[in-house]
């Protein structure tokens, strides 16, 4: 378990992002796949989640919980005659969302680990 | 539940997609082929996806630490089924495969359909092949985090 608070914020944050991205790909390798439901989970249900967890952790509570996040069908797409109602539009604008979301996650993880780098250096020079 | 569980899903659709294209393929290649070894003209072929389903059983057991099990989401051709329209009569009296009244049994092949069919194959192998790109693209970027 990671000593900086941030870190594991962002550690669980990267965690959903590629749960979902996941949750995208089974979207779009079953576009073709008769009675299949679009899947997606809550993403800032489960991130709130996932954070209280880490402020009660940091807090004193004693248990590390593994939050899986739940994988739920969406409700109110259009639905096609093969019972199927994956819209390409919506995946394709959602992966490419997930994926800027996780490059945000990947960049500040980075920049934690330059910050420290510089405090351990005495600032100045890397 | 990582990045490379998204690449297996997309690449068991890049699997699906291909073998779909491979059956309209056969079905085009042979759609004036009236002698076959199981006897009377070649019949259409159609795939049937499916998909793995069991996502929250999956998740529960992989939490008490059996990983092997199969990625939840992934899509698979569960059976090839032969179209079961009648053939196609044509009258060709000279024919070797015609029959007493002098008939030849055609597939019951459209060439337009099984063309659309074939688009529809390319794009799904398209889309699932930049899926796969995305995905590359967001575990480059973890490895990154290792370079400073």
């Amino acid at each position: 378990m990671p000593t900086i608070p941030l870190i594991s914020t962002l550690e669980s944050y990267l965690k959903l992002t590629s749960s979902r991205e996941q949750a995208i790909s089974s979207n779009m390798a079953n576009v073709d796949t008769p009675g299949y439901r679009t899947r997606d989970i809550n993403f800032q249900g489960e991130l709130s989640k996932a954070m209280n967890g880490i402020l009660n952790e940091s807090a004193g509570g004693s248990q590390s919980m593994q939050l899986t996040p739940v994988v739920q069908e969406v409700k109110g797409l259009m639905e096609r005659p093969d019972g199927n109602n994956v819209n390409l539009d919506r995946e394709g604008l959602l992966m490419s969302q997930t994926q800027l979301q996780y490059q945000i996650g990947v960049q500040l993880v980075k920049h934690q680990f330059h910050q420290i780098l510089s405090a351990i250096s005495g600032g100045g020079q890397s | 539940m990582n990045l490379f569980d998204s690449l297996t899903i997309s690449g068991s659709a890049l699997a699906a997609e291909r073998q779909r294209s491979e059956i309209v393929a056969a079905n085009l290649a042979n759609a004036e082929t009236t002698h076959t070894d199981a006897g009377g003209p070649y019949r259409r072929k159609e795939v049937v996806f499916q998909s793995s389903s069991a996502s929250s059983f999956r998740l529960a057991l992989a939490s008490t630490g059996n990983m092997n099990l199969p990625v939840a989401g992934t899509v698979q051709i569960s059976q090839v089924v032969e179209d079961p329209t009648p053939p196609v009569m044509r009258y060709e009296p000279n024919h070797p495969d015609a029959n007493k009244d002098g008939y030849v049994a055609y597939p019951a092949i459209n060439p337009v359909s099984e063309m659309v069919d074939l688009m529809s194959s390319v794009r799904s192998y398209q889309l699932n092949a930049s899926a796969v790109a995305a995905a590359k693209q967001m575990i480059q970027q973890s490895i990154d985090i290792l370079k400073s």
